[in-house]
């Protein structure tokens, strides 16, 4: 099948997964201002931001001749999970004739699941899926793996010398065809990067900022105004409560251990059942952050997000209480990125003078 | 020994499950005490108290439970709000609203029982949806559940009412028991039938009648305040009014039941199920999809019923509601609507 995706993080680990099952993909283009002028243009006007970018790559898409596009679903109360339905009807509607499949959970409908894989898989035997699946994850992991160095390192060296290693890195790992190759080709990037490792400072002057919120405005950088970039240039570090391999960990091996699970029950301290999306899970990154000494925590969400919404309603009572400065900003189409890059600035600069502070 | 006051809070499903609780409480022996309709100054007292970004419907909750705190009850009465259907659940905002009120009105003076209502359908009579609230006033098992039985039996004529026709409207300004109880029974031995059903209707200065089915959640089209009385405006030009709230649970359930997958939330399934049912019917001449600004539900049902209405080729309209708008802009919007169905019956 020809087919493409949306554009989420480490678009190419999707790219590999459907192209190792013999599958004709095609890219999808990066978010930019035209794809989000394209996707508010036909998306309701308070459908949640993610949406509105994905409307816009899908119809960025549209004359490329695809049999389908492939997307997650879920069960909610999320709205994320019911975008498919919805952009079904947004491009039937436009008078488009392309197919979307939705890979919802076993457990909703086990027999649309069933034909959903099924197919995904083509003519691939189920030998073949098994091994495709373990280089998809081993490719995941190392970029994840990767990525944390960068969000250190990125924060006291050239951000550009460090960048274009990683745009490097991503590129190499596209080619990959078998985990032998991405363990080498991991191993090449992590030795270039311990030269730039002397430049950490000793602990007591490092300073690290943990970022949570919405799945889709915490992992693409295209969307939320490169924030970990941004931080990066003030000299703190970043770590993401959410990257993909946790992800993929936690809903495809579950028996790999369930170290998350255990972080996001934390949350229930806030808030007490699970109420959709990562709410309650993000209430346990904030409180496992400060645990493990981090300096604040950038809160991203996207405008109207409902579960974010119960999280942003707490956190100044978990801020207070855990003492912990906490920044929450809503991410949408008129978002200004110099707007962004004020309030992270006067942020960083109060949880250094805080420091500067306690330490007199 | 006095009367405890336990304070209800005349917000969200209020207006859904009101008959049930004033007789629950009053076989209990509590006094329930219900909170001011929703006004200028309760509504800003609650914008102040909470996220800018967040709904109108939950700005005008908290603005109730600030109205409630003030009132010298004993408790407030909140249940979480979980799940009235096997695998569907409310909205994310209905499952963390008593996280959202305890933690973010820190001044609250009054405890809120928060009891989790985990059912499977409508009718929330049992007991482990009220553990708390009898362990609050130690409460016997046996005694709750002869209370929530009695309660529910009553809430059942309620609802049984609103399927003929009648509107929530139509009682929801009653906080006496007794009260409720003789309009309950005067309407179920009403030889009249109720407006929206009334065939004999007359529209003022000779118009044609027309029948608007108006599309929103029991706390959007039947708070007066908020949607600056729309229902009765529409009454006024002559209008058989329908809500969701009319419409039988089978047909709902059929109509749902052509989605390949339903929504997430349960009252936006019922709306989209009593919306399809409307958009068919050749009796209704245009839909209203009334929603509040910052709605995610409706974000996405709007969009399925815009497309579905063009396909059924049914005029159809979305208002939305904030915590500012302009009477005279309802008014405008509302008339102009109404015209145009009026002219397209006269063309046809």
């Amino acid at each position: 099948m020809r087919l493409s995706f949306p554009y989420m993080g480490p678009t190419i680990v999707y790219a590999k997964l459907f192209e190792l099952l013999g599958h004709d993909v095609v890219m999808p283009p990066k978010p930019d201002k035209e794809i989000i002028d394209l996707g508010v243009k036909y998306s309701p006007e308070f459908a949640c931001f993610p949406f509105k970018v994905i409307t816009g790559i899908y119809l960025k898409l549209m004359d490329k001749n695809l049999d389908a596009l492939v997307t997650s679903g879920g069960h909610g109360p999320c709205r994320a999970g019911y975008y498919g339905e919805v952009h079904k009807k947004i491009l039937q509607d436009l008078g488009h004739e392309v197919e979307i499949i939705v890979i919802d959970s076993p457990h909703d409908d086990y027999k649309y699941f069933y034909e959903v894989i099924k197919r995904l898989k083509g003519d691939s035997s189920w030998l073949q899926v098994g091994r495709v699946i373990k280089i998809v994850y081993e490719l995941t992991k190392a970029l994840d793996e990767i990525e944390k160095k960068i969000e250190i390192l990125r924060a006291y060296n050239d951000q550009g010398t460090i960048n274009k290693l990683w745009m490097q890195a991503q590129e190499e790992f596209y080619q990959i065809k078998n985990t032998a190759e991405i363990k080498e080709i991991k191993n090449k990037y992590l030795n270039k990067l311990i030269k730039f490792e002397d430049s950490i400072p000793v602990e007591a002057e490092r300073y690290k900022i943990g970022i949570i919120g919405e799945i889709y405005v915490v992992m693409e950088e295209s969307i939320n105004n490169q924030i970990e970039e941004k931080v990066n240039r003030f000299g703190f570090e970043v770590e993401c409560s959410q990257y993909l391999t946790d992800w993929i960990r936690e809903n495809a091996f579950p028996f790999l251990g369930k170290d998350l699970e255990k972080i996001e029950k934390k949350g229930e301290e806030f808030i007490e059942i699970g109420i959709g999306g990562h709410a309650q899970g993000n209430i346990g990154h904030a409180i496992n952050f400060k645990e493990e000494g981090f300096d604040g925590i950038i809160h991203l969400k996207p405008f109207g997000c409902l579960p974010e919404l119960v999280s942003q309603s707490v956190m100044d009572d978990l801020s207070e209480k855990y003492e912990i400065p906490v920044l929450t900003i809503s991410i949408d189409e008129q978002t200004a990125d110099a707007n962004v890059l004020t309030r992270v600035e006067a942020f960083l600069d109060m949880i250094r003078e805080k420091n500067y502070r306690e330490v007199m | 020994m006095r009367k405890r006051k336990v304070g209800i809070p005349r917000a969200l499903l209020y207006y859904y499950y009101f008959p049930f609780w004033l007789k629950l409480f009053s076989e209990l022996n509590l006094e329930p005490v219900i909170s001011d309709s929703t006004s200028r100054d309760l509504l800003n007292k609650g914008v102040k108290k909470s996220l800018s970004e967040i709904c109108v419907p939950i700005k005008v909750m908290i603005g109730h439970v600030l109205n409630l705190d003030q009132k010298d009850v004993d408790y407030i009465f909140m249940p979480r709000f979980r799940s009235l259907k096997k695998d569907v659940v409310l909205c994310p905002k209905f499952l963390g609203l008593p996280d959202m009120i305890r933690h973010s009105l820190p001044g609250l003076k009054t405890e809120v029982i928060t009891d989790q209502i985990d059912s499977k359908s409508d009718d929330i009579a049992q007991f482990s949806n009220h553990q708390k609230l009898a362990e609050t006033f130690s409460i016997p098992k046996r005694e709750m559940k002869s209370a929530l039985k009695k309660a529910t039996d009553f809430w059942q004529r309620y609802r049984d009412l609103l399927f003929k026709g009648y509107l929530i409207d139509d009682f929801a300004g009653i906080e006496e028991l007794e009260i409720l109880e003789k309009v309950i029974t005067k309407f179920e031995n009403d030889p009249k039938p109720p407006q929206s059903r009334d065939q004999n209707l007359e529209a003022p200065v000779n118009e044609e009648v027309v029948d608007i089915a108006v599309i929103g959640y029991v706390y959007n089209i039947f708070d007066q305040y908020i949607n600056m009385d729309i229902i009765n405006k529409l009454k006024e030009m002559g209008v058989r009014v329908h809500t969701f709230s009319m419409v039988a649970e089978d047909i709902i359930e059929k109509e749902l039941s052509n989605l390949r997958k339903p929504m997430f939330w349960e009252f936006t399934n019922k709306l989209y199920g009593a919306a399809e049912h409307y958009l068919k019917n050749d009796r209704i001449d245009g839909v209203i999809h009334l929603t509040a600004f910052g709605c995610g539900p409706d974000s996405m049902l709007g969009q399925i019923l815009e497309v579905d209405a063009k396909d059924y080729n049914k005029t159809f309209m979305t208002l939305r509601i904030d915590e500012q708008t302009g009477e005279s802009h309802i008014i405008t919007r509302i008339e102009a609507f109404i015209d145009l169905m009026r002219l397209k019956k006269v063309n046809n």
